[in-house]
């Protein structure tokens, strides 16, 4: 029994990621939107639960909360309007989807090339840190908050601001474009 | 003290996770006889009195006494009792009517989101401060281990509780969708609108405790506002608690923002097409909810959860006498104390507000209580960087 239990918590992340797989499937393979949009939503609470496995805890409350708390309702808001009709998909695969499979293969292939070395690589022989100086003092296992926002606010600042701004754009951007459909 | 193995401490947490529903299922059902009469009082009547009997017992002579002395008998407040246990019965054996046109899936899984994600909030939340109770230790598996007070005290329990509460949004959305009928679906998105709108400033409000406490984990939060706040925090505090109980009212859908099931515009909103259990999950699940955030409320602005508030302990702790010493320490019938005194409240502002228009409900939640929280959490930063 604790064997079968030690060895469940072990392949947790396993677990998981096969879970994160069968709601990306559920979502491409579903013939009603909001189907689709129920197992997108599988599929983020389970990448939150790979997260919660690795005890990256505020990575995978902060996935859940903005994930599923936020992106994926308005996704859900959207598809609930257009499927008004309830004209269902006659074919689950359409015409772009040779297009897709094109574009799912290059972006397999840099994903490889950039990741090769990490993911069929030796480990390293020490933890990644990014600034040892900033990770004084604190006992990451435990202050999870703190330790992602001394690499966001103290590390990273610049690009996370310039990333804040690109939003704002799109943010302006898409009320200029609803706007000016009104007037 | 031993440690416990795997299998033990899944064994204990399970044990938790019992008795969470067991308080579950204890407050609810009184929560709704409470409202019944709490409601009734404050409309000039008696409330559910049926069922029953009136005239035997103590209190049916108590009753017959105040009748001759021409007053109205308030002293059958247990009266209407048997009521709740038919209503349970009835939703349980009643028929699940299933509309011809639904998306069954969606249907039957609605409801089971909603409860589940009222019921999972709890996790993060310690009742009782330390150790709840110990096991004697000829109990087997679990003899002479320790049983916390809370099921799982993670470094973010606020940030799973603000997450999964918001996953709750799932079950009346989808609701609205599968029943495949027009006021469900009107119910259903109004509330997705409603929800999302009112996460923003629930969020914001309880960012001004995580200021002052520095911390988002549910204990250290409770006791930093328990003990060693400054004087200036109260500001911060008054603002954000008003903030956090109306954002609370809009997020449980209770009565003056209960947009998505107004009765006299869309029938019963989400839930018309549901019958039996699964409409009582969904009743249920309302209600948890209702705990959970006066549970939240009294812990983060009610002086922590396990004290009197306003740092009244302290004024009273010198004069108590031996046998009430109890009452000097953190003790859990304070947060319970708490919890109910704020379902009152709920009640009370059901039979005192009425209801918002929706163009209303919208505008101040975007227009007021958005600005309104960032001022607050910015006054509570200043605090927390010159006075703490």
């Amino acid at each position: 029994m604790e064997h079968l239990i030690q060895t469940i918590g072990r392949n947790m992340f396993a677990i998981f990621g096969v879970m994160a797989l069968a709601g990306a499937v559920l979502m491409i393979a579903s013939r009603s939107a909001v189907h689709s949009v129920l197992g997108f939503l599988f599929a983020m609470l389970s990448i939150a639960g790979c997260f919660l496995s690795l005890e990256a805890e505020f990575l995978g409350m902060a996935q859940i909360l903005v994930y599923a708390g936020g992106i994926v309702v308005l996704f859900l808001f959207v598809v609930m309007l257009v499927e008004m009709s309830k004209k269902r998909e006659g074919e689950v695969f359409q015409l772009q989807s040779r297009y897709a499979v094109l574009t799912v293969a290059v972006g397999a292939a840099a994903f490889l090339a950039v990741f090769r070395k990490t993911i069929f690589g030796a480990a390293s022989p020490e933890a990644l840190v990014l600034r040892p100086d900033l990770a004084k003092g604190l006992d990451v296992a435990h202050q999870n908050a703190q330790a992602v926002s001394r690499g966001l606010f103290a590390d990273y600042l610049l690009p996370f601001e310039i990333l804040s701004v690109i939003l704002l754009v799109a943010l302006v951007g898409a009320v200029v474009l609803a706007k000016t459909e009104r007037v | 003290m031993p440690t416990p193995t795997l299998t033990q401490s899944i064994v204990i947490t399970l044990i938790q996770c019992l008795l969470v529903v067991i308080f579950v299922f204890v407050v609810v059902p009184l929560t709704v006889f409470a409202e019944r009469k709490v409601l009734g009082h404050l409309q000039m009547r008696l409330g559910s009195t049926r069922i029953a009997s009136g005239h035997t017992g103590l209190s049916g002579f108590l009753n017959r006494g105040m009748w001759k002395m021409g007053k109205v008998p308030v002293l059958s407040y247990w009266r209407g009792i048997p009521g709740l246990l038919a209503d349970v019965v009835k939703l349980i054996i009643k028929e699940d009517i299933i509309p011809d046109k639904a998306d069954r899936f969606v249907f039957f899984l609605a409801p089971s989101i909603s409860m589940v994600a009222a019921v999972v909030v709890f996790a993060a939340i310690s009742f009782v401060p330390g150790t709840f109770f110990t096991f004697p230790t000829w109990f087997p598996l679990v003899g002479g281990l320790p049983v916390s007070g809370g099921i799982a005290d993670i470094n973010v329990g606020l940030l799973w509780i603000l997450g999964v509460a918001t996953v709750g949004v799932y079950g009346i959305v989808l609701a609205g969708w599968s029943s495949n009928s027009k006021y469900p679906l009107l119910g259903g998105l109004r509330s997705a609108a409603q929800m999302v709108s009112y996460e923003v400033p629930l969020a914001l409000s309880l960012l001004a405790p995580v200021v002052l406490a520095a911390s988002l984990n549910f204990t250290e939060m409770a006791t930093r506002m328990a003990v060693g706040m400054p004087i200036w925090a109260l500001v911060p505090q008054v603002i954000g608690f008003l903030l956090y109980l109306t954002c609370g009212f809009a997020e449980t859908n209770r009565l003056p923002f209960d947009m998505p099931e107004a009765e006299n515009e869309l029938v019963a909103g989400f839930h018309t097409e549901y019958s039996g259990m699964k409409f009582g999950l969904f009743y249920l699940a309302e209600y948890i909810n209702m705990t959970v955030v006066s549970a939240l409320a009294s812990a983060f602005f009610l002086g922590g959860p396990w004290l009197l508030p306003f740092g009244l302990q302290g004024l009273l702790n010198p004069y108590l006498p031996g046998f009430l010493s109890w009452f000097g320490e953190p003790h859990a019938i304070f947060f319970v104390a708490k919890i109910i005194f704020l379902l009152f409240t709920y009640i009370w502002v059901r039979g005192t507000i009425p209801r918002y228009r929706y163009d209303q409900i919208m505008a101040v939640g975007w227009k007021y209580l958005i600005p309104l929280a960032l001022v607050n959490l910015l006054l509570a930063a200043a605090i927390r960087c010159f006075a703490v």
